[in-house]
């Protein structure tokens, strides 16, 4: 038996290959910062917005588990809490 | 749930042989992991002094499995051969690479990785099934795609595994981290992923 190894990377990560389009309305101000971040992370603005989507999951989950989000600030080890909507 | 078609070697022979990787971890998964491979982990700790016992021995893959379940940011496999569970990972994309040359770019954490006992050494000799580490790898490396990330992934790595995360996926060694219980971070860039593809096609 030979391998077809080149298979070996048609490995799928894509859950749900079905996708759902929208339009998305910005202010040209959103739409600057948008392309701001999107810029800075390497990423598509698409990419971007599904990061931001998956982020504030992650945030919301912890919050609805009782759990708090804080930022520390590297030098001085100063905490303060990030409050969430 | 997606199935990807994949390809392990018997440890025995070399002989390639075909395998599932799931992108989800499933209850028939995790009822795998608990009847199977949880008692081969236990009564091996049991056998073996503690200084013997794996890294890895006390992860409950039912807590892990649960505690991630549901986000989008988080991403789950399973890797299935002849009906046998071979390994799982979870993987989370909402990190931040530390590498000069691609910090602050986002890339995909793996948070755990383990592969069965009858595929380690210290437990079979043979192994059952080789390649299921490099398998996992690979889907890491296309979950980082798909969000955007290009490859790029990392994690902290167990001691017992530093070389196969740095000598057989050419990782890069940030070192210690003090966050992380002073496990080694390893880092894989764009180019270091694509060169990992590439090897993988390979004969």
């Amino acid at each position: 038996m030979i391998a077809p190894v080149e298979r070996e990377l048609s490995v799928s990560v894509v859950s749900d290959p079905l996708k759902k389009t929208m339009t998305l309305n910005l202010t040209v101000r959103e739409m600057a910062v948008l392309e701001e971040l999107a810029a800075k992370k390497d990423l598509s603005k698409t990419a971007t917005m599904r990061l931001a989507l998956r982020l504030l999951q992650a945030v919301d989950a912890k919050v609805q588990m009782g759990q708090k989000l804080y930022v520390e600030d590297e030098r001085t080890k100063d905490k303060s809490e990030l409050v969430l909507l | 749930m997606n199935e990807s078609i994949v390809w392990l070697r018997e440890g025995a022979t070399g002989n390639p042989v075909q395998a599932s990787l799931f992108d989800e971890i499933t209850d028939d998964h995790l009822l795998l992991w608990s009847t199977t491979w949880s008692p081969e982990m236990r009564r091996y700790v049991a056998a073996n002094a503690p200084t013997d016992r794996p890294e890895d021995s006390h992860w409950n893959w039912r807590i892990k499995s649960f505690s991630s379940s549901g986000l989008l940011s988080c991403h789950s496999f399973s890797l299935v051969c002849n009906g046998e569970l071979q390994a799982l990972m979870i993987a989370r994309d909402l990190a931040s690479a530390k590498l000069p040359g691609q910090f602050g770019q986002p890339l995909v954490h793996l948070e755990f990785v383990a592969t069965a006992p009858w595929n380690r050494p210290e437990f079979h000799q043979p192994v059952r099934y080789k390649g299921c580490g490099r398998i996992l790898i690979l889907a890491a490396i296309e979950v980082s795609r798909a969000c955007g990330g290009k490859g790029r992934i990392g994690l902290h790595s167990l001691p017992a595994a530093e070389d196969f995360y740095e000598q057989k996926c050419g990782m890069t060694l940030l070192g210690a981290d003090a966050a992380h219980q002073n496990l080694s971070y390893f880092e894989m860039t764009e180019t270091q992923a694509d060169q990992f593809r590439r090897n993988q096609m390979k004969p």
